[in-house]
């Protein structure tokens, strides 16, 4: 897509006469998707906005249990752009976190948060989906190759690998 | 645009004869004026037509409205999780609203079909998006919502169908283009038939300046009228005006303190006062917790000072006894409060024989203490205003024999030092006079021991000249033995007293010799 493309789209998107509802709508459309998180409470999973900022979220996922992130908790950095939920918001672990999708700065490599998303997904369904790569990662377009690689042959070491990673974060979190 | 201000300042100027004759108007026009616009709008029907005209046709969004009760989730679009506005189906059967669903096609990539958001079904844009079933439609339309201006007071809360026409039509917080055809402004609805009001005026009451639409909201020195009772009062006093006068407004019993649940309007309220047990004793009730309140206050300040008195009374008797650590252990003084009963005259305490202090005059000491004090031949002391001041005192006056003992306890102890010094030198002079009198007996002794042995010799009579040598070896060797030893000199002369005994020989210098001997002897000691 070169770069005269995404302006004639993004003007589709926000024509100028809806300009400022659009981004009432972003407002609008997070207020409601934050009362029903808050409302269904799903479990493993939560989110909130960040101080004064409607449009960074931090999220918290728990491992799944019968993974090797059963009983970990990560962060998560939700930033919503101003034309959600029509494009994807930007998701990264703020935990460190050993697995074959992640990279070590917390990138994710996961579909529906690039080509593949859809007006319909919510911060609920993006940490779904995300609680479930922890437990089933694709191992065949992996980030971090040498994850990929253990998750078949070596479970044990793969487990500890994941531990020594997870450590790190409640060491820096005790020197902070 | 560059005009209009030049042009609102000439209408300023036209207008500020109309400003002042306003002012000078009585301010009950005010009530006439506000009760107006609803009864002359509607009576007229060409109304309708001229207010559609000037109203600015801004289509009502659905997705701000607020609705009366929580929605179907079944009804709200995915999308933007509102109510469908507009709703639209495509050939998968997910509905969405138009507007949604154009928004989210247009943000898919460029040159690939478009797909179902909801199912990445692909989309065929001549043929959808479809129109919804008409059910849906109507279930749509029959949710309830309120006005959107219900933020400027609007109380209407209908179908959301009907909003629109509320707005255009009926609504009295909308805004609609000023009357006056130069103004730009908007205006209230029901403010139009009073023409244009976007001028700035000087409030007479508060003499602050605001436009004149804005006169009657903000200024607080203006008549308004008590929505219980109808008269008319100033909007400053309102408040206080319903809280206490207004015999419209609804108030509680005053026995609401003693749990009367009566409430009505302030005329039959002070009616029902009459009769009411619960009033009648809801200001004694009041004053009873007043005072008990102060003196729960007044308690806990005592409390808080007699905390302190105590722990700083148990540090002073820790200090009088430290020997004392077993808390469980009786004290010596029966009394601690009392410090009468410690036992003065036992010690030597110069410049205390007669100290005494109060005794305390708590109810479950005070018996056997003034027993004591009058026992001890002084009056009972006149009992203190408070039992702080007399534990202040008995604190001030504890700290004071405190000190008074330490010092007499130095005093003592400095004397006793000097009387021991004094001892020690008397002890070592008598030790060296007896030193010198058991020398000067031991060479009494000598002398005598000498003098006998001499006696002797002479008795017996001379020996031969190799005798008296041996004799001589025999008393050197005597005195030598005696330099090493005490006892020496007592058995060296006993040798030659055993030498001398059988032998003869210079008899006339040897004890001579020995007597210088035992002489420097002695004075080497």
């Amino acid at each position: 897509m070169t770069a005269a493309e995404v302006n004639s789209s993004e003007a589709k998107i926000s024509p100028p006469s809806r300009s400022t509802t659009g981004s009432a709508n972003v407002t609008k459309r997070l207020q409601t998707e934050l009362m029903t998180l808050m409302m269904s409470s799903t479990p493993g999973i939560s989110a909130f906005p960040n101080d004064e900022n409607l449009l960074q979220w931090t999220a918290t996922i728990d491992g799944p249990d019968g993974t090797p992130y059963a009983g970990l908790s990560f962060k998560l950095s939700f930033e919503f752009p101003s034309t959600y939920p029509l494009t994807a918001p930007t998701v990264l672990f703020k935990t460190p976190i050993y697995h074959p999708n992640i990279d070590f700065s917390g990138r994710i490599c996961l579909d529906i948060l690039k080509d593949k998303w859809s007006a319909i997904y919510n911060v609920q369904s993006v940490l779904l989906s995300l609680q479930s790569l922890l437990g089933e990662p694709n191992n065949s377009s992996p980030l971090n190759g040498q994850a990929a690689e253990l998750w078949d042959k070596d479970p044990v070491e793969y487990k500890r690998l994941v531990l020594a990673r997870h450590r790190e974060d409640e060491e820096t979190g005790l020197g902070l | 645009m560059s005009s209009i201000p030049s042009r609102r300042l000439s209408r300023a100027s036209s207008r500020a004869e109309s400003t002042f004759s306003f002012h000078s108007l009585p301010a009950s026009t005010a009530p006439l004026a506000l009760s107006s616009p609803a009864v002359t709008h509607r009576s007229e029907p060409s109304d309708f037509v001229r207010r559609s005209n000037r109203h600015k046709k801004i289509p009502v969004d659905v997705r701000t409205l607020e609705y009366l009760e929580p929605c179907d989730s079944n009804l709200v679009c995915l999308i933007c999780h509102c109510p469908f506005d507009k709703a639209v189906r495509l050939a998968c059967d997910h509905v969405f609203c138009n507007d949604c669903v154009d928004q989210a096609f247009a943000a898919q990539e460029g040159s690939a079909p478009k797909t179902c958001p909801t199912c990445r079904n692909r989309v065929d844009l001549n043929r959808e998006p479809l129109p919804v079933p008409r059910i849906l439609m109507s279930m749509l339309d029959e949710l309830r919502v309120k006005c959107p201006n219900h933020k400027a007071g609007c109380t209407w809360a209908d179908k959301r169908s009907d909003a629109q026409d509320h707005v255009e039509l009926y609504c009295d917080h909308a805004q609609v283009e000023c009357a006056s055809p130069d103004c730009r402004l908007g205006v209230l609805q029901k403010d139009f038939h009073k023409g244009c009001l976007h001028y700035t005026v000087s409030c007479e009451h508060c003499h602050t300046s605001m436009m004149k639409k804005d006169l009657e909201q903000i200024c607080p020195n203006r008549m308004t009228i008590c929505t219980s009772c109808f008269i008319e009062i100033l909007r400053h006093d309102l408040p206080s005006h319903l809280k206490e006068e207004c015999p419209k407004a609804t108030i509680m019993c005053p026995g609401s303190v003693c749990g009367c649940s009566f409430a009505h309007e302030r005329t039959v309220v002070v009616a029902h006062v009459t009769t009411c047990p619960m009033a009648t004793m809801a200001p004694f009730f009041q004053a009873q917790k007043a005072r008990l309140d102060e003196q729960e206050s007044q308690q806990k300040l005592l409390q808080r000072k007699v905390d302190i008195l105590e722990g700083g009374l148990s540090n002073i008797q820790n200090m009088l006894y430290p020997a004392n650590t077993n808390p469980n252990e009786p004290c010596p003084v029966p009394n601690p409060l009392d410090p009468n009963t410690i036992d003065y005259a036992s010690g030597p305490l110069p410049g205390t024989p007669d100290f005494r202090l109060p005794a305390a005059a708590f109810p479950p000491a005070s018996q056997p203490t003034v027993d004591q004090a009058t026992a001890a031949g002084q009056p009972p002391q006149p009992p203190f205003d408070s039992s702080t001041h007399h534990l202040l005192s008995l604190h001030e006056s504890l700290r004071d024999e405190v000190s008074r003992i330490a010092n007499a306890l130095t005093d003592l102890e400095g004397r006793t030092n000097m009387m021991i010094i004094n001892e020690n030198q008397r002890v070592k002079d008598e030790m060296l006079h007896t030193n010198a009198a058991i020398n000067s007996m031991r060479m009494q002794l000598h002398w005598l021991t000498s003098a006998r042995l001499q006696a002797q010799n002479r008795t017996t009579g001379g020996g031969g000249p190799g005798s008296s040598s041996a004799a001589g070896g025999s008393g050197s060797s005597g005195s030598g033995a005696s330099r090493a030893g005490g006892n020496g000199g007592g058995s060296g002369s006993a040798g030659a007293g055993a030498g001398g005994s059988g032998l003869g020989g210079g008899v006339t210098l040897h004890p001579i010799r020995r007597l210088s001997d035992s002489n420097r002897q002695d004075t080497k000691l």
